[in-house]
């Protein structure tokens, strides 16, 4: 299984290194030529309060990927409320089929085998313009998005951008 | 979707009560999963080694490799219109084994099994494997 995981994560690594990031994101290895440990950056999506800037996370590949989705972590401070406090990300297609009997509850927007690491940073940018606030992982953000989205949260988000911005 | 779900479950325990010694055949020669460092995830976060399994849980994976193995198989013969594993993201070489399921995706056999244990889903087009194989039982 780990051979196959390797032979993936290759292949995706050589396309992805073919890409000229116009498509709102840049990936590749940590530093460390781990296949399994990719450095991402996030550029903040267009019409968002997020605009401008450049989100450092990384993606963590189990052995048995693709059975199991990588886990992804914001190294750049965010505020989002399906981002936690510590940049863990909390979207649907990075969990596992739920633990219901028969395995397809929800299925359609779990994790699935056949999710690319471009399809994981797509939903992630779209989950940084439209959050899901049903359960936040960050309630103050998710409350602020809910209640004072020109305000707080814009200050919070804009105040994230210019960081990340000045640690380029 | 969710009204078509509900009565699954005891439908396939059924179907598997009515054939036991179908499915006990089919799991003669052991599966290719059993022969290696037989680690079970009968659902995500319960990683298993078989000693740690109750009885239960045995006969939960046992179905479930019942089911799996009534799912077609073939080889790659290069006439099919599938030409890619979209699980692997290789494309398929003469020879090579795939499985076929009911909703006509197919994969490699070691590509697909391993996620059939898993979620007994498609994961192309998401259909529950167990539904469309019930009603191939049904309309016969």
């Amino acid at each position: 299984m780990t051979t196959g995981a390797s032979m993936l994560l290759k292949k995706q690594l050589k396309e992805m290194e073919s890409k000229d990031g116009t498509q709102g994101f840049s990936a590749g290895l940590s530093e460390d030529d781990d296949l399994f440990k990719w450095e991402v950056i996030i550029y903040g999506p267009p019409d968002t309060y997020f605009e401008g800037g450049f989100f450092k996370a990384e993606l963590l590949f189990p052995q048995n990927y693709p059975n199991s989705p990588p886990k992804m972590r914001f190294v750049s401070e965010m505020w989002h409320p399906n981002i936690d406090k510590n940049g863990d990300v909390c979207i649907s297609i990075l969990h596992e089929p739920g633990d219901d009997k028969w395995g397809y509850e929800e299925a359609s927007e779990r994790w699935r085998p056949v999710h690319s690491i471009e399809s994981i940073l797509i939903s992630v940018i779209s989950m940084l313009s439209s959050p899901n606030d049903e359960s936040p992982a960050n309630v103050d953000a998710g409350k602020e998005w809910r209640d004072d989205y020109q305000g707080a949260f814009k200050r919070n988000v804009r105040r994230t951008v210019k960081k990340s911005q000045e640690l380029l | 979707m969710g009204n078509c779900l509900t009565g699954h479950a005891a439908d396939d325990l059924s179907l598997l009560h009515e054939e036991p010694d179908r499915v006990s055949e089919r799991l003669g020669p052991p599966p290719p999963y059993q022969e290696a460092a037989p680690v079970y995830h009968l659902s995500p976060n319960q990683r298993r080694t078989v000693s740690q399994l109750t009885e239960e849980e045995q006969v939960k994976i046992a179905q479930r490799i019942g089911l799996i193995q009534h799912l077609p198989t073939g080889e790659y013969d290069g006439t099919k219109k599938a030409r890619e594993c979209v699980i692997c993201m290789l494309d398929f070489q003469i020879g090579d084994a795939l499985r076929y399921l009911p909703c006509m995706h197919t994969y490699h056999v070691k590509c697909i099994d391993d996620w059939l244990m898993r979620s007994f889903t498609c994961p192309s087009c998401m259909e529950p494997v167990d539904a469309a194989l019930l009603s191939t039982y049904e309309s016969r």
